[in-house]
């Protein structure tokens, strides 16, 4: 009987092993932005893998739904999604076309990062003759930090439902970086503030940068782009001109993904300056750019443009 | 720190908040508890030896710091330091922003948008053309417009919504001159296990590249004429079932099995057509299997590769089938880092069809090549060459006893993501007539509501 049980325990206990040694397995986390990829591996560390489907490159709002972005989805586990109808072109028949249940609206694997933000710019009315608007609100609130420590608290939150046996950790580990952005929001709001209001004032490109702007205390009184989504015709490019040179404005600030062509024509015109800021984290194989480290990044170059 | 935590917890997710929210004092002390205010002003007034005002409030304090700056330096000094000691209390109770005065005004802040009363997409999709041909056309899609004058070639009605945790439902109806039409209407599961997918309903066959998509994400105004020849004016379409299979390999490739209603000539040409002879043995269905791969050739680069073959009984009679072989090549170069949204993509489908007849095997070919490149996210050019085969005495399409060519080029102009306005010109040369067609065409597409998903 003695030597039964101890045969057994031989026999349990490397399945036992095998068994924690699995469910120890990093969570397979697949998001649709860089700045997300670098959240997500900034609150969860090593208890995640992480991957995400854009570079900071491109618009996020254009990408190309490739089938290997299916193959990548039926792997998942989790699904971190920017929301606000930001990824509507391209994430929802790669989502259902992964057959993975996980990652489907209500599955426990599905994320929407804009539930836990402070949405800004929500619309009265959203009618597609103002341009292209996204009804839910201004979906490009990862650029700036204040929002994206609510969003590293709840994915603290998600990573922990998902990964019990880390939850004090993993939450410990949200509250952290949360704290650190927070601290890095205000740092960087003292140090803008000391700007003069003359300096404070920008051109953007497209409508997105509207969170940067209010973390900062920067006013945008216009738009290279007429209308968001819309190409910039030659009468809005003489507006805009016609405001860059009565409010003395020197810097048209806009992301790598939008073309500079109109914006480096107004910057020679108005002796301005073209800032490029990224448009994401430099998250990818080779590359893992943390959140905080990018967010500081934008802010240089900022500052950089405006101080100058 | 007790208070901050409960003011995320208690911070309401719907949209109940009233505009005043604004900077951090008045987010903190202004709706709070005036107990909490008291309490801190108590504790600075511990701090600071300086006499107070009993009366003021902590906003009073901040917004006196201003005007105090301009009176005498000692005064100002002492409103200075209590301020700063203020300031440092907020913080430490976790506030943001102390720059109440100067902060901006914000609009309302709220967790989400107005929620919908109901998910349902739908979207209206119009597409109409102006066309003039030199001669008779021959066009082979109902849609496509067929001859000179103005056309509606469709009002596209599509919707779609998940049904429950299992199913989501999608349709598509055709509204045009002749009635309307349901082109599409489906139940597809959502998460099957092994990689699975199920679609029951009626639905257009994953036959190749072209013929599962409709006209709104066409290239060209008008289908290839190998579709509309081999497979129906409305492409390969009927009421069945399909079942696909996403493969474990780490490339995508999927396997797909369909089984369709093999009537109706607008949908099943080659097969029953309208010749529609019912069903009498497992075997008088259209049988649709394909596999489907795609490799990422670079991070710019994709090549996706069909191989698809449909079985099925046709109108002769006395058992006789139809087998159709295609396969489907699209490359697609799509440099990410390029800001005007450039693209270029080449499409290839060919296919052949054997037909069993009455002491007779009838062999046909067909396919249709495409280049077309998208300048930047407005504007787009697009060259399409097509061909069929034909042969006397083909009893599907009498006329065509000879090969067809035809060469079409576009261009197309976006003034943005959901309108477009299309110039076509085709030279349409079948064999069998005396001359070529020549074609013009302007064709506008108008969208709204719910915003589609592109496809690859």
């Amino acid at each position: 009987m003695q030597q039964m049980v101890s045969a057994l325990r031989l026999l349990i206990l490397p399945c036992v092993l095998m068994l924690s040694t699995t469910s120890q397995a990093a969570l397979n986390v697949v998001t649709t932005v860089p700045d997300l990829a670098a959240l997500v591996a900034e609150v969860g560390g090593e208890h995640v893998n992480v991957t995400t489907m854009s570079s900071p490159d491109q618009d996020p709002h254009y990408v190309d739904p490739k089938p290997s972005l299916v193959v990548a989805l039926a792997r998942a586990d989790l699904l971190v999604f920017n929301g606000l109808e930001l990824e509507i072109g391209w994430l929802p028949p790669i989502q259902t076309n992964s057959r993975n249940a996980a990652i489907q609206k209500g599955g426990a694997g599905y994320f929407d990062a804009s539930t836990s933000i402070d949405v800004m710019e929500i619309p009265v009315e959203a009618n597609r003759a103002m341009g292209d608007i996204h009804p839910g609100g201004n979906p490009h609130y990862l650029y700036d930090p204040r929002q994206g420590a609510l969003v590293a608290i709840a994915i603290g939150d998600k990573l922990a439902e998902l990964i019990p046996k880390q939850s004090s950790l993993l939450r410990k580990n949200a509250q952290s970086v949360a704290d650190k952005l927070k601290a890095l929001a205000k740092e960087q709001t003292d140090r803008f503030a000391k700007l003069s209001p003359e300096q404070l004032k920008v051109v953007t490109y497209h409508r997105s940068l509207v969170y940067i702007l209010d973390w900062l205390g920067i006013k945008r009184p216009i738009n290279v782009e007429p209308l968001p989504g819309i190409a910039p015709t030659p009468r809005h490019v003489a507006r805009v001109l016609g405001t860059m040179r009565a409010q003395k404005i020197k810097v048209i600030l806009q992301e790598r993904h939008y073309p500079t062509r109109t914006s480096d024509t107004l910057a020679r015109m108005t002796q301005a300056k073209v800032a490029v800021i990224p448009g994401g984290a430099n998250y990818n194989r080779k590359q893992k750019e943390l959140y905080t480290d990018r967010i500081r990044r934008t802010a240089e170059v900022i500052y950089a443009a405006l101080s100058r | 720190m007790p208070m901050y935590k409960s003011y995320h917890i208690e911070r309401p997710r719907v949209t109940t908040q009233s505009p005043s929210v604004r900077g951090g004092f008045q987010r903190f002390f202004g709706r709070r508890s005036p107990a909490l205010a008291l309490r801190v002003l108590a504790a600075l007034g511990l701090v600071l030896v300086a006499p107070s005002a009993s009366a003021q409030t902590a906003d009073e304090a901040a917004a006196q710091a201003p005007k105090a700056a301009a009176g005498q330096t000692e005064s100002n000094q002492e409103l200075t330091e209590r301020v700063k000691a203020l300031e440092e209390m907020v913080e430490l109770m976790g506030s943001v922003q102390a720059d109440v005065p100067a902060a901006p005004i914000k609009p309302a802040k709220s967790k989400q948008g107005r929620p919908k009363a109901t998910n349902l997409d739908i979207a209206l999709i119009l597409d109409a053309a102006a066309a003039w041909f030199s001669s008779e056309g021959l066009q082979t899609g109902a849609h496509d417009p067929p001859d000179t004058g103005f056309h509606l070639q469709q009002l596209e009605m599509s919707l779609g919504e998940n049904v429950d945790h299992l199913f989501e439902l999608r349709a598509n109806l055709v509204f045009s001159a002749f009635g309307v039409e349901v082109e599409e209407a489906y139940g597809r599961t959502l998460a099957l296990p092994g990689g699975l997918q199920l679609r029951a309903g009626q639905f257009l066959t994953r036959m190749g590249r072209l013929n599962a998509t409709h006209p709104h994400t066409w290239s060209f105004v008008d289908q290839p004429i190998v579709n509309g020849t081999l497979l129906g004016s409305e492409g390969s379409r009927g009421a069945g079932v399909e079942v696909s299979w996403l493969s474990p390999l780490p490339w995508y490739a999927e396997l797909i099995a369909s089984a369709t209603e093999a009537g109706g000539e607008c949908c099943a040409k080659s097969f029953l057509g309208a010749n529609d002879l019912g069903v009498n043995s497992i075997g008088d269905f259209v049988y649709t299997v394909g596999l489907r791969q795609f490799f990422d050739l670079s991070s710019d680069v994709g090549l996706a590769w069909g191989m698809t073959t449909q079985q099925g009984p046709n109108s002769s009679g006395n058992g006789n089938r139809t087998e159709i072989y295609l396969t489907d090549l699209y490359l697609r170069w799509r440099p990410t880092s390029n800001t005007a949204r450039m693209a270029l993509s080449w499409t290839l489908e060919g296919m052949m069809r054997r037909r069993q007849l009455p002491g007779d095997l009838r062999v046909d070919a067909g396919g249709y090549t495409q280049l077309v490149w998208n300048l930047n996210k407005t504007w787009e050019m697009g060259a399409r060459y097509g061909f069929v085969t034909g042969s006397p005495d083909d009893d599907l399409v009498p006329e065509a006893t000879d090969d067809r060519h035809r060469v079409s080029g576009q261009v197309t102009y976006r003034p943005s993501h959901f309108s477009r306005l299309r110039l076509q010109g085709s030279v349409d040369n079948p064999l069998y007539r005396p001359e070529p067609i020549y074609v013009g065409m302007l064709a506008v597409e108008f969208l709204v509501g719910a915003h589609g998903a592109h496809k690859y």
